[in-house]
């Protein structure tokens, strides 16, 4: 019996199917305009781990409520949240809603990529919330605050440190007392920071009466009091005899929560880390100043901002889900252990604020605080500082340089971002 | 027999040219048309046609010049020690060695493993005061630390040493083929004619050698003058102050930080014009070599 030959087009078929399969594949890549009202919320979140645990039991709850509403969540890191939506929602795709820090809307509602959220949020809604928690820019408010605070605070081991230090004589008196074996592998400090950062500066300029911006919104660098305070934190920690040379924020934590630290300078993200740690933790406003003057740290909130894409039909979908999870009830979870403080009014005269010493102490940091700004400059003016500080720190500038620089180069830096 | 056909072979090629159109023709185009144009935080949405302007801002920009010399030294001093280390370690390797399986094995594990995990790990180690490198100088060579992470020399030295760990098994690897291609005859010849080590390896090694080094080192010299994440995450995006850019770092954080999307368009056709010129005066030079 003859074999039949196998027909031509069978033959040919791998390569066809190939072909359609491969044409197929792009198919899938075009943006989904979550047009559809029952598609998953998606929502992403620069979150700390604390944080992002209570995230998570807010939104068992709010699903147990709505059965059959599918939310998806995504977490980034601060500088990714940022940059990758704004590539995904300028083409149309990207998330619903968006959690992070409240500087992020200055640069994100400029490109117009934010819905603003008076018009957006049934009126009134942001009536509840204390008016230290809202920012308003171009007249539009376009983050629902979640939270307070992100103020730089002095939290100390109580073992190590029964009563934080009254002014700046005993502040040094103590650090040296506790620093033991500098540079040693068995070292212990009596202080430790970030040194690296220009967040860890600016409470130091606030307190030798400085501040990022002129009246005009201009920045305001090259001043006596950014001279005095980059030279402060170069004593600090070149000269003082209280803290490691080499220790940027993940050290320092290293330091603190092994018990190897007495005080560090963080911010009340960090509090339920250190609890978790068993560090027996006290808090108090950052030390006097050699002028008697407290340290000034930026205030600020985070919270959650709606997508320009979110279609009309799915927008009550987003706006209850965000409405829930600013509400008092979400806030107040686990509020205690997490160390910031509520947006809301009614949430924040709970009288944990009242009963519990870190917080008391983190409240009295925070009222010494100052609104961070939140115009897309401000991210300009953090490089900027940045820069110059590490270069005061590893010795290639004087303050008076460093202070010169970071303002040529924010002002050459604030041109280029209207060009 | 049956024939294919004469579309058959074209549709064969069309998954793969599409995956081409779309993932580098496409967005090479885009960047070219972008860099004509204002793209930026300002025009982020509106943004509008302003010819070679951009061009003109990249070359007025005294920073293009500090990022492309060192740009020169970062990929100058890597491609020398990979080809060093590279052809050192082969030839050893290529001779008789107990335990040559091994040691092939360990010393490509820099190459095979994840690059941002090799370059994360190395950023720890290169701690001035918990890192692994400052503890051995300080407690088996008696000398004070290193500033690897406050120092803008030292903190350019660094990325430059984990590069150099990553990039010489690439060149090893090639170099050991190469090795295994050259006829034994060669050698025998040249041990009939006397020939020390060094005049074997100069007059038979090299020249075998060479139509696969070269290649391999023209490739080389384009994935370092390209190589972002390694300066990126060993000096944590251009610290201490952003003295430690090369051309592709500090074209990354103009565009992701500051959001200057035409104008670091602009910049990169600028340094993809300069590593094609680059290659196609290698290529020419190359070009007879690989023909004998």
């Amino acid at each position: 019996m003859k074999r039949r030959a196998p027909a031509p087009a069978g033959r040919f078929l791998p390569g066809i199917a190939v072909f359609v399969l491969s044409c197929l594949a792009f198919t899938g890549c075009a943006p989904k305009k979550g047009g559809d009202a029952t598609a998953p919320i998606v929502v992403w979140v620069q979150m700390d781990p604390d944080e992002k645990a209570r995230f998570e039991k807010n939104l068992e709850a709010y699903r147990v409520a709505h059965p059959g509403d599918s939310i998806s969540v995504l977490t980034f890191d601060t500088e990714n949240l940022r940059q990758q939506f704004q590539t995904q929602a300028a083409a149309g795709a990207g998330p619903d809603l968006l959690f992070g820090p409240s500087d992020q809307v200055g640069p994100l509602s400029l490109v117009k990529l934010l819905r603003p959220l008076e018009t957006t949020l049934p009126a009134g809604a942001f009536d509840r919330f204390l008016p230290a928690s809202l920012d308003t820019l171009d007249g539009h408010i376009w983050q629902v605050p979640d939270q307070l605070g992100n103020h730089l605070l002095l939290l100390y081991n109580k073992k190590l440190v029964p009563i934080p230090p009254a002014t700046h004589d005993e502040f040094i008196a103590m650090g040296r007392r506790l620093t033991k074996n500098a540079g040693a592998s068995d070292a212990t400090y009596g202080f430790v920071m970030n040194t690296d950062e220009s967040y860890w500066l600016a409470p130091y300029l606030g307190g030798f009466g400085g501040w990022v911006f002129d009246e005009t919104g201009a920045p305001s660098l090259d001043t006596p009091a950014m001279v005095q305070a980059l030279a402060f934190l170069k004593y600090l920690r070149d000269d003082a005899g209280i803290m490691p040379r080499g220790a940027d924020y993940e050290i320092s934590e290293t330091l603190f929560k092994e018990g190897r630290a007495a005080m560090i300078v963080n911010g009340p993200w960090a509090i339920g880390g250190y609890r978790s740690a068993g560090i027996d933790l006290g808090a108090a406003p950052l030390p006097m100043l050699p002028n008697g003057r407290r340290p000034q740290p930026m205030v600020a909130s985070k919270g959650y901002s709606i997508s320009v894409n979110v279609s009309d039909a799915k927008l009550p979908r987003v706006v209850a889900l965000v409405t829930y999870l600013t509400s008092s009830e979400a806030q107040l979870r686990d509020v205690a252990r997490l160390g910031f403080f509520p947006s809301d009014a009614a949430a924040f005269a709970d009288s944990t604020f009242r009963n519990d010493p870190v917080l008391v102490g983190s409240r009295a940091a925070f009222e010494l605080g100052r609104r961070m700004p939140v115009v897309p400059e401000m991210r300009v003016v953090w490089d900027a500082m940045r820069t110059d500080l590490q270069n005061v720190m590893n010795g290639t500038k004087t303050p008076e340089e460093a202070a010169a620089d970071m303002q040529a180069a924010a002002v050459s830096q604030i041109a280029t971002l209207k060009e | 027999m049956i024939r294919a056909p004469r579309w058959y072979p074209y549709l064969l090629l069309v998954p793969a040219a599409l995956v081409m159109v779309v993932v580098v023709f496409f967005p090479l185009l885009y960047n070219v048309w972008l860099s004509f144009r204002n793209m930026s935080l300002a025009h982020f949405l509106d943004h509008r046609f302003i010819g070679l302007e951009q061009y003109r801002r990249v070359f007025a920009d005294p920073a293009l010049y500090a990022m492309l010399a060192r740009s020169l030294v970062w990929t100058t001093v890597n491609l020398f020690f990979h080809a060093l280390f590279g052809v050192a370690l082969a030839l050893l390797l290529n001779g008789a060695v107990k335990g040559k399986a091994i040691f092939r094995a360990l010393l490509i594990l820099p190459w095979a493993m994840p690059q941002y995990i090799s370059a994360l790990t190395w950023r720890g180690m290169f701690n001035t005061e918990y890192g692994a490198i400052n503890l051995m100088i300080k407690q088996w060579l008696h000398l004070p630390g290193i500033p690897w992470q406050t120092d803008p020399f030292w903190a350019f030295v660094a990325p430059i040493i984990v590069n150099i760990w990553l990039g010489f098994p690439f060149i090893m690897v090639v170099t050991l083929g190469g090795l295994s291609a050259i006829p034994v005859h060669l050698y025998e010849a040249a041990d009939l004619d006397g020939a020390t080590w060094w005049q074997k390896f100069r007059n038979v090694t090299w020249p075998q050698l060479t139509p696969v080094l070269a290649p391999a080192l023209i490739l080389g010299t384009v994935w370092t003058f390209n190589n972002l994440n390694v300066i990126w995450l060993v000096s944590r995006g251009g610290q201490p102050g952003d003295r430690t850019h090369i051309l592709v770092t500090y074209l990354y954080k103009v565009a992701f930080s500051y959001s200057r999307y035409s104008f670091s368009a602009a910049f990169s056709v600028i340094v993809l014009l300069l590593l094609l010129v680059f290659l196609l005066f290698a290529m020419k030079r190359l070009a007879p070599a690989e023909a004998r």
